[in-house]
């Protein structure tokens, strides 16, 4: 049976028709094209598929879309705005906590939360918080440092989202003093 | 010369932003109009003749666009050993095995369609171990083994189950071992596990209306994935165009080909449409491939010093239902048999053997894992007995420049360094014998040694060339499914060509129209294959710059430089910026000279030796081995079993260190999956049904975050590799080889129990413990004396 | 899943019931973490969803009159284990809540849910039968509660009825400030189903304090060792062990993928011990 939901998806207002078997996921990555969000197991064990809906981390393998009829989701895409970049995003990337990169848009949604709730997390804290997210590639150990080093910088007030830095040394800025024969 | 920039330095991954952003795609995420969806028909029986499959009601169902079946698709394939059809034609070998497919536009209808194709089966004796597979008589898997196609150095026994059979004998075994002062024999078993990489197999293909044949995958290896397509359906290479977008992880287990060829048997049927095979996680577990079981026998032989003199080493290897990648496992595991140590008088015997089970293949450590699970194991044991400690006997017979490996190769001087390895880790975890001990806690150590398996001719290419503003691009076809392929590529460029490595882009997902050729990212291979033809190709860039750059300045090309993105003449202080030259060089006059810079390049690994058929003795039968180690520190639940990982430290002879937040991330990685295959991963099959009865992330466990040892530390060490790229050698896969063994020895040290077969769940270790707890208290009722406190002593063999 | 499957998301109970009545193959919904996966297997295919959700009445954790604490059908974990009079009054309650799943999965799974699934494995149901908690349910006949006691009935199986609603499940006050711990095994540390759980309490500041002893997967639904209670409180903490003994002959576990049957029961044993002497060591700080 087909219903038509309208939810929030990182801001913008978006209308669906969906059957009632299909889940918040399916919606997100073929109806909207947000495919940020992964699909690793469809049985709510791996966390790939990781969104905030009302502001709560859920596994969108487990919710259906009509579920989320009326609500706010935000996906690993809401996160940064306009080019730049989330503090959590830097910080994947400073401590090389990224592989082949499958589970984290999930990692990084959940560790969104858990700032939110804890903004100075023990080590203990994210290992438990995260312990529903499976990473197959890192050995988790540098995703910990990512997260408690992202906490520290938002506690410190450095929340602002930053700019990609491979975007801001570009090609045409190099550092060369130009001499040519007359 | 100016100073390093790129290479040793912490880059950034250049693929990281897309991937934290969720910008990156990978094969499930690219949207192709009209798609069609897929469900396959898989084999309910392990073993079957299959009598006939009608597809007409399928092909009529609502919604379905085409059938596929056996009988249509005749030519086989296999990476070394020809033995396996797209769909079964006249037998079924494993439960998963696909019969059938259909393509319509729904997956529900698809589903539909496929419960619609009627296949009729004559169920026949499975088998499921290797003892039963070797055993005369058995139930043959393949009855046509002798028929099939297969590489030289690979060798199968028609007639048999036997799909490769690898021999080393070295010295003299037989003298040595009555020689010996004291002889020691255990048997290891490792179970089949999978690899479980978070993004599930899947491929989308489609042949045009002229025939072309297209396809999106997720893959290791694009041009063996267009390669053996090729096999499969007869077609020319230049008809089929692989592309490979991000890879969600692989471990081996994308190496080579999987769903693919059902994806273009379908396109086949229907031109001019996309078509998707996706597996879920439950079929991602059996009907993908596996990694192998392991029946190790290991007999050694040591004199009055604690020297092993005689070893020898029994594999037999459960290949499931295809050869695969397996069969050059059997052989690595074979011409790899003596681990980290010099052995002079050797008997190998390395097996494998078809059984009615999940496709074994391409594991991370390609074989070695399993092989040292024993090997280590084994060390530790005769060390104990011998009442020598476990690292002084390691170091004792460790291989190292001068010494022979058992194929009676001498390693040279470049060679790394085992020693150092043990030494690092050891003094890491504290493994001084005279330490202070507390009960039901322990320290155990493993060594680890892999070359790559791979044919002798593997090669790699690359393209360079740059854009207008001087951005520079490599073209690579080696896959980044997150080792970092993309940016060591990136640093050795820069570094190559003294350009911020910011301005270079590795292009890295692959499109076999128009990536130059690589073999397969599997081998721990790519950094180093990948890196030698970047440098080459680099040279030849540096050549073409610096002749339009002399023309322009009017000097000797001889006395320019490249320096921080520009062509520099130190002796006038002049340079040109490349963007002037990379497009071609314009006099103020209005003439022009040169032209795009651009060049390609190749590396493929020089002077390999086959192994000789009868011994396997070679002088150079590998490229390059990688030696490492590690030592970890366990705590024991003595009333529950339960085996706490505290830390793990491991250490590696890496050649040159090129990324330490990508070598340190390779090395967390291998450690934490091999803490999975150690402590709790095993694919269970029912032995009366054939079914895998755990496969799903709910019932097979992989390492979750709170799992991962409170420590873990990474060293490394520099022995540069003569034809390594800036010296550099393989580490992707061997960071996983000894966790299992060293968490064993560890056990062992912590309370004296020895577990032999895979994985070491709480379950098992309380059995051992209660075993050994009795043993004790027998021995001192017999004795009349009161039960000893529970120590490290004897082994529950 | 069916392509006829409906949807309904009622605002009151009695909608609900009148729902679920026009539909008896329908399901209830409340975070769905055991259903969905259960539709996607096959082994569930109800015609409707009448997800509950939406009705604030469920939505509420509340204290009763008589002093005890509802916590409501639709209440999510993650608010159960955080909730202030949860961890003040039921501690217990709260730590074997948090070792359901992940935190995420928490945010969406209910005590409910949990309870209605029915499976032998439930984490919560070991703290809601200790505290003699009392089910609230509803139907077309009716509102009744159910004892957490005679609440399961066998794997998978309550004492529900076809339709019956529940809305709510009651901690009475006479079993606020329980000590204790839930000990857990599992194959790995983080998320994984319970191999054996083992809940030890006792009551606080009473003279002879009351002992309970829950366990689960361990047998075909949760269960209380009442014999191994009893033995406790005539003769305190020393007779541990014996209590051990009365715990393993309670159960009546499986061999499964996660364990043996034998193993299981000796866990049961050795977990009891432990449990009784961490009160010792709670007691004396
Ligand atoms: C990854 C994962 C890990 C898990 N780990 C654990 C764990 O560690 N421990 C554990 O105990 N469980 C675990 N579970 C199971 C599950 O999460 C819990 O049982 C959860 O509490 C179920 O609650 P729910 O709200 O999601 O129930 P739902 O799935 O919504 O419902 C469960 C059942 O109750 C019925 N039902 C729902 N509401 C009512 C009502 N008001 N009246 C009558 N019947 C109703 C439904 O029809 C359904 O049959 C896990 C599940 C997953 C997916
Ligand atoms: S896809 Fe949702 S948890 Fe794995
Ligand atoms: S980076 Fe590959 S799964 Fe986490």
């Amino acid at each position: 049976m087909r219903k038509t939901i309208t939810l929030e998806v990182n801001g913008a207002s978006e209308t669906a028709e969906v059957e009632v078997g299909t889940t918040l996921l399916r919606l997100l990555r073929d109806g909207l094209d947000l495919t940020g969000t992964k699909e690793g197991c469809n049985e709510g064990e791996c966390g790939s598929c990781m969104v905030l809906l009302d502001g709560r981390p859920v596994n969108a393998c487990l919710v259906l879309a009509v579920e989320a009829d009326g609500a706010r989701v935000t996906t690993v895409e809401g996160l940064s705005r306009d080019g730049l970049l989330h503090p959590l995003q830097r910080a994947f990337l400073a401590h090389a906590a990224v592989q082949c990169g499958f589970c984290t848009p999930g990692m990084i949604v959940s560790a969104v939360a858990l700032l939110r709730d804890d903004p100075d997390p023990s080590e203990d804290a994210v290992r438990r918080a995260l312990s529903g997210n499976l990473c197959r590639c890192t050995g988790y150990r540098q995703i910990v440092d990512a997260v408690r080093a992202a906490a520290a910088a938002l506690r410190a007030g450095e929340g602002a989202p930053e700019p990609p830095r491979r975007a801001e040394t570009r090609p045409t800025a190099l550092p060369v003093r130009e001499e040519v024969p007359a | 010369m100016s100073a390093p920039r790129a290479v040793g330095r912490e880059v950034e991954r250049v693929d990281g932003v897309e991937k934290v952003t969720g910008a990156a795609r990978y094969t499930a995420d690219l949207k192709f109009p009209r798609l069609l969806h897929v469900a396959v028909v898989r084999s309910p029986h392990p073993h079957a003749r299959v009598l006939g499959v009608r597809t007409e009601r399928a092909a009529r169902a609502a919604g379905v666009r085409a059938v596929a079946s056996g009988r249509d698709f005749p030519l086989h394939t296999g990476i070394y050993l020809k033995d396996q059809t797209v769909f079964a034609t006249d037998r079924v070998r494993f439960v998963g095995d696909p019969v059938a497919a259909v393509a319509a536009e729904t997956p529900e209808e698809a589903a539909a369609g496929a419960a619609l194709v009627e296949v009729d089966y004559e169920p026949l004796r499975p088998i499921f171990d290797v003892e039963e597979g070797i055993a005369d008589g058995a139930p043959l898997v393949h009855p046509d083994l002798g028929r099939y196609e297969v590489v030289p150095w690979i060798q199968p026994k028609a007639g048999t189950n036997v799909c490769n059979h690898l021999k080393i004998r070295k010295g003299d075994y037989e003298g040595a071992l009555r020689r010996s002062s004291r002889v020691f024999e255990n048997v290891f078993r490792v179970p089949q596990v999978q690899h479980v990489p978070l993004e599930p197999h899947v491929s989308v293909a489609r042949v045009d209306l002229a025939g072309k044949v297209e396809v999106h995958t997720s893959a290791q290896s694009p041009f063996t994935v267009r390669h053996l397509l090729c096999a499969c359906f007869g077609l020319s290479h230049g008809d089929v165009r692989v592309h490979v977008p991000y890879v969600g992880g692989g471990f081996g287990g994308k190496a080579g080909i999987n769903l693919e060829p059902i994806a273009v048997a379908l396109a086949k049927r229907c031109p001019g449409r996309w078509v998707r095979v996706m597996v879920d996680r439950h079929e991602e577990f059996f009907a993908t491939v596996v990694r192998q079981g392991l029946t190790a026998t290991l007999v050694t032989g040591v004199d009055r010093h604690g020297k092993v003199q005689a070893q020898k080493m029994h594999y037999l290897w459960n290949c499931g239902a295809y050869g695969g990648y397996g069969v050059n496992i059997v052989r690595a595991a074979g011409y790899t048999c003596g681990g980290a140590y010099e052995f002079p008088n050797v008997w190998g015997d390395s097996i494998g053997v078809y059984t009615n089970r999940p496709v074994g293949s391409a594991y991370r450590g390609f074989g070695m894992q399993e092989i040292h699970w024993a090997l280590e194991q084994q060390m530790d044991f005769v060390a104990c007995e011998l009442g020598i400690d476990p690292v002084e006997f390691r170091l004792l017979n460790a291989l190292g420049a001068g010494k022979a490996t058992v194929t009676g190769q001498v390693l040279d001087e470049d060679a790394g360094r085992v020693d150092l390895c043990i030494r690092k880790v050891a003094a890491e975890v504290g493994m001084d014998p005279a330490r202070q001990r507390r009960p039901y806690s322990g320290k155990g150590i493993a060594c680890a040694v892999k070359a790559p398996a791979m044919p002798n001719d593997a090669a790699s290419s690359v393209v360079m060339k740059f854009a207008e503003d001087a951005t520079l691009e490599v073209l690579i076809s080696g896959i980044d499914y997150g080792q970092g392929l993309m940016t060591v590529a990136a640093q050795f460029a820069a570094e190559a060509l003294d350009v911020p490595v910011e301005t270079v882009r590795v292009r890295g997902c692959p499109d076999t129209d128009l990536s130059p050729y690589d073999w397969q990212t599997v081998a721990s291979r790519q950094t180093w294959a990948t890196g030698n033809a970047i440098l080459r190709a680099a040279e030849e860039i540096r050549r073409q710059l610096l002749a339009t750059a002399a023309e322009a300045l009017g000097v000797p090309p001889g006395e320019l430089a490249l320096a921080r993105g520009t062509v520099a003449h130190a002796a006038s202080g002049r340079s040109i910026p490349l963007a002037r030259l990379v497009m071609g060089y314009q006099f103020p006059d209005g003439h022009a000279i040169g032209g795009p810079v651009s060049a390609s390049a190749s590396y493929l690994p020089e002077g390999l030796l086959f192994l000789d058929p009868e011994t396997s003795q070679s002088a150079k039968p590998v490229a390059k081995w990688t030696f490492g180690a590690q030592a970890v520190e366990v705590s024991v639940d003595r009333e529950t079993g339960q085996v706490t990982v505290e830390k793990v430290s491991a250490c590696y002879d890496v050649g040159h260190v090129i990324n330490p937040g990508l070598i340190r991330g390779q090395t967390y990685g291998g450690i934490v999956q091999g803490l999975g295959t150690g402590t709790m991963e095993e694919l269970i099959v029912d032995t009366t049904t054939g079914r895998a009865v755990n496969a799903s992330l709910m019932d097979y466990k992989i390492p979750s975050f709170e799992d991962v040892p409170a420590v873990l530390t990474a060293e490394f060490v520099e022995t540069p590799q003569r034809d390594g790229p800036m010296g550099a050698r393989g580490i992707g896969e061997h960071t996983m080889i000894p966790t299992p063994a060293a968490i064993a020895n560890a056990l062992f040290d912590a309370c004296g129990v020895r577990i032999h077969d895979l994985p070491i769940t709480a379950e098992k270790v309380w059995r051992a413990l209660r075993e050994k707890e009795r043993g004790e208290r027998e021995r001192a009722g017999a004795a009349g004396v009161p039960a000893a406190a529970p120590a490290a002593s004897g082994a529950i063999a | 899943m069916p392509s006829d499957l409906d949807y309904r998301s009622p605002s009151t109970v009695d909608h609900a019931l009148a729902l679920m009545s026009e539909a008896p193959g329908g399901a209830f919904l409340l975070g769905g973490t055991d259903l969905l996966p259960q539709m996607r297997t096959g082994r569930r295919a109800p015609s409707v969803l009448v997800d509950l959700k939406r009705i604030a009445e469920l939505r509420e954790i509340r204290e009763t009159a008589d002093g005890g604490l509802s916590i409501g059908a639709a209440v999510p974990l993650a608010d159960v284990e955080t909730h202030p009079l949860v961890r003040a009054r039921y501690a217990l309650l709260a730590e074997c809540v948090s070792t359901v799943g992940a935190w995420p999965l928490r945010q969406r799974a209910t005590l409910a849910g949990n309870i209605c699934n029915a499976s032998p494995a439930a984490d919560t149901a070991v703290a809601l039968l200790a505290f003699d908690a009392v089910v609230g349910a509803v139907s077309s006949e009716g509102r009744r509660t159910l004892p957490m006691s005679r609440f399961f009935t066998g794997p998978g199986r309550t004492a529900l009825r076809p339709g019956e609603l529940v809305t709510d499940v009651v901690l009475p006050a006479t079993s606020r400030g329980f000590a204790g711990s839930y000990l857990r095994l599992s194959r790995r540390k983080g998320m994984d189903l319970a191999t054996v759980g083992v809940l030890v309490g006792r009551s606080d500041g009473e003279l002879p304090p009351r002992y309970r002893i829950a366990l689960a997967a361990v047998a075909p639904t949760p269960i209380r060792a009442v014999a191994a209670e009893e033995l406790l409180e005539a003769r305190g903490p020393k007779a541990a062990a014996e209590a051990a003994e009365l715990a393993m002959d309670a159960c009546a576990p499986i061999t499964d993928l996660r364990g043996s049957a034998e193993y299981r029961r000796e866990m049961v044993g050795v977990l009891v011990r432990r449990g009784v002497a961490m009160l010792e060591r709670k007691a004396r700080p």
